[in-house]
């Protein structure tokens, strides 16, 4: 009942013609940076940012979720009518929807990507409202410890997803909360790290570090070489206009319903993982569909369930992102850390009791997400030529714009000529460490979680809570065992299936984490701790019993 | 010793995290049993140098790294002159900040990027210009008249 009401008191917020405006206009600028090859979703968020400060703060994160929703969903027209990904959400789409498109059927293949990425969106949403208060009230157990365990989690796994570069990753991770320190420190206000340059002393605002590391790094390498400047962002192939088959394609989705329901629950569930995103649930869900598919052979060559996985997938990841950000106060990626930036502009702080106390702007979060939805299906199907056209715009063109833009955007945000400066320096240092192979997603978390947990961290010393309290508090440790297998998946992932250890990693994983679920307070948890606990014995058994791997057995997972 | 990309990286990285250790203790001591302004950063300090020992000891094992060529300074200017003549526009469209304001400035720091990544034939200089009038101007106009931001006017031109 609660749930209507604070819908009811969202809908008036949310539903002024100024507002369905600004978010029809937000969806459009998505929907065309994610048709731009090159050009992401987190880079369109940025630009977008500086015009919501005059706006209210529903109207300035109904602009924000509707440029996010647009992006997600702009990928595919690119990807699938030229095969090169207009942003990394849509990788997977490409698969299939461009052998579809140029075995002649373009109509279709677009119509099923807007389709699954409409329905994707809609059960994010719907999950979204759900899930969301109930994580938030689980948040509310969440004491200072538990707070700061979560965010070395949320570093971990930022890093560890880094692969290759996972030491790297981690390096970057720590760089990032070493750069948060810079200026004062958060108990006393003392000065840190300032060498004596006064103006350092009020540390760097978060956004022009976020835009500096990421925006120019990304851009500046685009454009390295005078060849790949003065490419067009969607390659040089010609494309056909193509018109949407809408009742076809409809008809050939929700013929599927199983793997978009499949596909956008694991959207979700990505989007919670911190730093995981669209990116990596977009590959999941095209492997989980090719799995399950009674037809595998056919992945690759234009397969309908192969365009519906990873874009109900992709959209769904920012649901499951949403959920986070509104329950806990923290992003688990760079857009939802642009949205956190955003909600502090406007003063309002994101924690556990952000829905019971904003409800109106928590639901009208909801709402927007759940409208952009409606607005993206709409507005793909009248602005498809127009894409195609802007995708002949040349890489440098857009770099020279874009730098301008973000240095005028960085400006308004505080109005003075300081964070342009951070905005700069953070520029030549991200660009630098991208070149040195540093992955940018774990800095720019450390700079955005590292004054999060400074805080948590001091209000752990000012409760006089010993350092045992990491060990004795559930969720704390919850969060330091699973920040302690997050480092060792990379190796898991190399060696899965090649080394004997990797067999036991999951039966271990589920009963060692039985243990702090076990320690939970109510009656559910303890039971769940019983069925991992019970699983991961049984698992356990299951694998000792295996026959030993050879050297030229190849993994079966 | 080895030196290849990871080693001066592990370097570097030891270096900044002796001088910034040197600093934790130049802070001053806490107050009222609260938590010391030293100690974040030295738990963010420690793991961070052992990690850059471990990044050196595997580029050591590692070898010289044959994926990546050894450049002159010459060649690696030309393999990084794009990005690093952007930057340099870009310190410039800073600097002049206070002379030029946002508006001139923008427009020459974009119209001038352009042609450098793009060209300098006729043809170009005329696309560019328009592309730096209409983008520049255009977005000047929505922060100043739309949005009433007031960007940085300048000595040239007074606006407000």
């Amino acid at each position: 009942m609660e749930l209507f009401t604070n819908l009811g008191l969202a809908s008036a917020e949310l539903f002024s013609l100024t507002t369905m405006a600004l978010m029809m206009l937000g969806t459009l600028v998505g929907l065309l940076a994610g048709a731009i090859p090159g050009f992401t979703i987190a880079m369109a968020v940025v630009l977008v940012l500086p015009f919501t400060f005059a706006m209210s703060p529903v109207q300035g994160l109904a602009t924000m979720i509707a440029v996010y929703v647009g992006g997600l969903s702009g990928g595919l027209m690119s990807g699938i009518l030229t095969g090169i990904p207009g942003t990394p959400s849509s990788v997977a789409t490409t698969f299939d929807g461009y052998p579809m498109a140029k075995s002649g059927k373009p109509g279709l293949a677009l119509g099923i990507g807007v389709w699954s990425s409409f329905f994707g969106g809609i059960i994010a949403s719907i999950v979204l409202m759900l899930i969301a208060p109930q994580l938030a009230l689980i948040g509310l157990e969440f004491q200072p410890v538990d707070f700061f365990a979560l965010v070395i989690f949320a570093l971990t796994v930022t890093a560890s997803l880094a692969g290759n570069e996972m030491l790297k990753g981690l390096m970057g991770a720590l760089f990032g909360l070493l750069i948060a320190t810079i200026g004062s420190d958060v108990v006393f206000g003392l000065p840190r790290f300032t060498f004596g340059i006064d103006a350092v002393s009020k540390g760097f605002a978060f956004l022009p570090v976020l835009v500096g590391l990421f925006a120019f790094s990304r851009l500046l390498n685009d454009v390295r070489d005078p060849d790949s400047a003065s490419k067009r962002l969607g390659g040089d192939q010609s494309t056909n206009v193509v018109q949407i088959d809408y009742i076809a394609s409809a008809k050939v989705v929700l013929a599927r319903w199983g793997n978009v329901l499949r596909s956008s629950l694991l959207g979700v569930f990505v989007g919670v993982l911190p730093a995981a995103g669209s990116t990596i649930s977009n590959i999941l869900a095209y492997d989980q569909a090719k799995k399950a598919s009674k037809e595998p052979e056919t992945f690759g060559k234009g397969a309908v369930d192969g365009i519906i996985a990873p874009e109900s997938a992709n959209n769904a990841t920012a649901g499951g992102a949403l959920i986070v950000m509104m329950a806990l106060g923290l992003p688990g990626d760079i857009m939802t850390a642009i949205m956190l930036g955003a909600l502090l502009i406007h003063d309002v702080i994101p924690s556990p009791s952000f829905i019971s106390d904003e409800p109106t702007i928590a639901y009208s979060i909801f709402l927007a997400f759940f409208v952009a939805n409606f607005m993206m299906l709409f507005l793909q199907s009248i602005t498809l030529r127009g894409f195609v056209l802007v995708t002949k715009v040349k890489m440098y063109m857009l770099t020279a714009v874009i730098l301008f833009y973000c240095a005028l955007g960085i400006f308004a945000l505080n109005n003075i000529g300081y964070d342009m400066w951070t905005l700069f320096i953070f520029g030549v240092l991200g660009f630098v460490m991208r070149a040195l192979g540093f992955p940018i997603v774990p800095i720019v978390l450390g700079v955005v979680l590292g004054q999060i947990a400074e805080t948590r961290l001091s209000q752990v010393f000012a409760r006089g809570d010993g350092l045992d309290v990491f060990f004795t508090r559930p969720w704390a440790l919850f969060f330091i065992l699973l920040s302690a297998f997050s480092i060792m998946f990379p190796s898991y992932q190399k060696h899965m299936g090649k080394k004997r250890w990797t067999r036991f990693f999951l039966p271990v994983l589920l009963i060692v984490m039985s243990v702090p679920v076990f320690t939970m307070p109510g009656y559910v948890r303890p039971v769940i701790a019983g069925l991992m606990l019970l699983t991961g014995i049984v698992q356990l058994i299951m694998r000792l019993r295996e026959p030993s791997l050879t050297a030229d057995q190849t993994p079966t997972t | 010793m080895q030196l290849n990309r990871d080693t001066a990286i592990a370097i570097v990285s030891l270096l900044i995290c002796g001088a910034l250790l040197v600093s934790t203790f130049q802070m001053p001591e806490p107050m009222f049993n609260q938590m010391p302004a030293t100690l974040w950063p030295r738990m963010i300090i420690v793991p961070l140098a052992l990690l850059s020992l471990v990044l050196l000891a595997k580029a050591q094992m590692a070898g010289s790294d044959e994926s990546t060529p050894i450049r002159s300074f010459s060649d690696w200017f030309s393999y990084y002159k794009n990005p690093i003549i952007c930057f340099a526009l870009f310190f410039l469209f800073l600097v002049s900040m206070p002379v030029l304001g946002m508006l001139i400035g923008g427009l020459l720091y974009v119209f001038i990027t352009l042609n450098v990544l793009g060209g300098w034939s006729p043809q170009m200089l005329l696309r560019h210009g328009l592309v730096a009038v209409f983008f520049v101007v255009g977005m000047w106009t929505i922060f100043t008249q739309l949005l009433g931001v007031f960007l940085p006017e300048g000595i040239l031109l007074r606006v407000y």
